[in-house]
């Protein structure tokens, strides 16, 4: 991580290694720095060291950029998303041109239309429905549970219970009912999808400040005459954000697929505006996919790379945030064997 | 505070009185009203008081409640019944409002030094929640008070930037100390505050718990099951079994002319470095079976289905706390046959307990 100043003894050296293992803070000083080593800082020190997730965490930062600057990139590209260039993108039979042909990085739909713009603009829609829903989610989800999970009783039994109707739903069949309502829109996607992922977050959340509030710091604090307010926001919340940045990092490519989901049904984002959902059903109206496989084939991968880094980002932040709570036992023990983060560090986190 | 709440029969110097006091849990679940009529008694008419000052130790095994007893004193739980008066207020009368002054003359210190540290907050953000809670000092005054605090228990005041997680066990419960001293209250409840931490750890919480009911005139309620930590910081004992005291008195007297039965085994157990300072033959009482549940307590006498000494009369008459011949006023025990001075009780003991109705004669099934 840091080099080492020659002229140090090996010890010196050995244990600073040691430090910096845990400690991605202190910077190869060996002066005593009396400064907190926050979980934070913990955490990150041991997401650092996992390869997979800093490649998801990559990719995610790249495809934020895309969806960010895709205007500038299909310009620099020179083909809009719904343009349809029935000279250049089709051959004379009507054919899409296949990758790297006339220009066309990844290929022409059957409309003639450039896929790589398309797929560009199509990360805006899922990367605004994932994060936005799962955003709203977030916060709704956070509250009530803390709410639920505080207060308990009768308060806690009706929230609780509505949680579980909400998650019992048929969410395609509730959406499409509320889409021959009001007709589809963005809008209305981003208020279905967070609708039905707010109690998975919700539950989550209930649960563990069911056990937070038992803890002897909640009692510290109420007997110093800390209001309800205080408690649940100065000392249970801050215990919650590890968990809540785990399962929002594993909310998002759920509720992106559920965009394409929707998105395929026709109930989502509506034509001609690339999503990734309706690039993949119109590829599949019709059979000209069997030649023209790169028009379904390429959403498919970039639907399928957005969800995996999530997932793998999701997977080593739990690791890293959650050392005592490993995906396996095996996994866990090799972990360890290479890091070998010291008890502190483990206890750091709950 | 209202003067008119002031006991009648309460003495001037009395800082807290505890009188008759309950606590019963429900227990099972109460899901959508189903609620079962069980319930533990955790702290079955308990009264004892508190001169300002003095040291009351407060021992039984696990699950007597103690520690419940301990929450219901700094108002974490309501009352099931009784009444808690500290300098003469009732506390189960006062509105959550009115209790914050109350809040900062009780205080708390934990068992788990790991528990009781949000793990998540520096060591200086939750010493200044007491002056936050009670917007005391003025904010920009509060690190400086912080740290006065943290040398006052002998951390490091450079040390306010860290995480509870980067201290041990011992620095940590100094922590939860200068957390319970920050308002300067007048009395600390310790709530088993040595048994989490090693010997030698202990023994210096125990120094710096004693030199600072010096320097702030504290009172202490201090609960332990280590008796020899408690003879050691205690003026007074009380010793509790299942919910209820058996034996309040002196710790001189407590310790060498025990007369409850349990306090009596209680004490045997403890083990001794060296003959010389046992006062009398040394004999170990062992008690048969476990404590009953305090779901079902047994009639009578709470101690007699384990008692070497128990008599017909011991199921069916609860005895009650009163001094017995040749005891100071001061020491009282709950007992029909108080242990005699010289008096052996494992060879009491030893034809076995005979069979009195095993009325809750069950293992324990809740914890404290």
């Amino acid at each position: 991580m840091s080099e080492t100043p020659p002229k140090r003894p090996v010890r010196d050296r050995l244990s600073e290694v040691v430090e910096s293992l845990v400690d991605a803070g202190s910077e190869g000083q060996s002066k005593r720095v009396v400064e907190g080593r926050a979980p934070w800082r913990l955490a990150w020190a041991r997401l650092r060291k996992d390869r997979v997730s800093m490649v998801s965490l990559g990719f995610i930062v790249f495809l934020i950029l895309v969806a960010v600057l895709a205007p500038a990139l299909t310009a620099l590209i020179g083909h809009g998303p719904n343009t349809e260039f029935t000279n250049t993108g089709l051959s004379l039979s009507g054919i899409p041109v296949g990758p790297g042909h006339s220009g066309f990085i990844l290929g022409t739909d059957d409309q003639g239309r450039d896929v790589l713009s398309r797929i560009i603009y199509g990360s805006r829609i899922s990367l605004e429905v994932g994060v936005g829903s799962t955003a709203i989610a977030l916060i709704i989800g956070v509250t009530i549970g803390l709410v639920a999970g505080f207060y308990g009783g009768l308060i806690d039994n009706v929230l609780a219970r509505f949680m579980d109707v909400l998650l019992s739903f048929p969410v395609l069949l509730f959406a499409l009912a509320i889409v021959a309502r009001f007709g589809p829109s963005l809008g209305l996607v981003l208020v279905v999808v967070a609708t039905f992922s707010w109690p998975y977050i919700g539950r989550l959340v209930r649960g563990q400040v069911i056990s937070l509030r038992e803890r002897e710091f909640v009692e510290a604090s109420r007997a110093l005459g800390s209001s309800d307010l205080r408690i649940m926001f100065v000392e249970i919340v801050p215990n919650l954000v590890a968990l809540a940045v785990i399962y929002a990092t594993l909310l998002i490519p759920i509720n992106i697929v559920l965009e394409a989901t929707l998105s395929y049904l026709g109930l989502g984002v509506q034509p001609p505006t690339a999503s990734w959902g309706n690039m993949i059903a119109e590829a599949q109206n019709g059979d000209l996919f069997t030649i023209a496989w790169w028009f379904l084939v390429f959403p498919c991968v970039a639907l399928v790379l957005t969800t995996l880094a999530f997932n793998l980002l999701g997977d080593g932040l739990r690791d890293a945030l959650d050392p005592r709570q490993g995906r396996s036992q095996l996994a866990t023990t090799k972990k360890k064997a290479k890091r070998s983060p010291t008890p502190e560090a483990m206890e750091a986190l709950p | 505070m209202t003067v008119s709440q002031v006991a009648p029969t309460s003495p001037p110097d009395t800082l807290l009185e505890v009188e008759d006091v309950t606590k019963y849990f429900p227990v099972g679940s109460h899901a959508l009203g189903r609620r079962s009529d069980e319930q533990v008694r955790a702290v079955d008419g308990v009264s004892l008081s508190l001169k300002g000052g003095e040291t009351l130790g407060l021992v039984g095994e696990s699950g007597c409640g103690k520690s419940t007893l301990a929450r219901l004193i700094s108002a974490l739980y309501p009352l099931t019944s009784g009444h808690i008066r500290f300098k003469g207020t009732d506390i189960g009368t006062l509105s959550r409002r009115q209790m914050r002054p109350l809040r900062r003359s009780v205080q708390m210190v934990f068992q788990d030094p790991y528990g009781s540290l949000n793990p998540r907050r520096r060591v200086g953000s939750i010493l200044s929640d007491p002056f936050t809670v009670h917007g005391l000092v003025a904010p920009s005054e509060r690190k400086h008070e912080v740290q006065h605090l943290m040398e006052r228990v002998g951390l490091s005041p450079e040390h306010f930037n860290r995480f509870p997680s980067e201290f041990s066990g011992g620095q940590r419960q100094r922590i939860g100390i200068a957390r319970a001293l920050a308002l300067r209250p007048e009395l600390i409840i310790c709530d088993e505050p040595v048994s989490a931490l090693d010997v030698s750890i202990q023994a210096q919480i125990i120094n710096l718990l004693e030199s600072l009911q010096d320097d702030f005139g504290l009172t202490y309620l201090f609960i332990a099951h280590d008796l020899s930590v408690v003879r050691h910081v205690s003026d007074r004992i009380a010793v509790m079994y299942l919910g209820k005291l058996v034996e309040v008195g002196p710790t001189e007297e407590i310790y060498t002319r025990s007369r409850h039965p349990y306090t009596a085994s209680l004490l045997s157990a403890v083990p001794l470095p060296q003959s010389a300072l046992r006062s009398q033959p040394k004999e170990r009482v062992i008690l048969t079976g476990d404590v009953p549940t305090p779901i079902r307590p047994p009639s009578g006498c709470r101690f007699h289905p384990r008692c070497p000494k128990a008599q017909a009369i011991c199921a069916t008459d609860e005895p009650v706390l009163e001094a017995k011949p040749q005891d100071s006023p001061t020491h009282v025990t709950a007992c029909h046959f108080p242990v005699e001075p010289g008096e052996l009780l494992a060879r009491a003991s030893r034809p076995g307990p005979e069979p009195v109705s095993g009325a809750g004669d069950r293992p324990a099934e809740t914890g404290a």
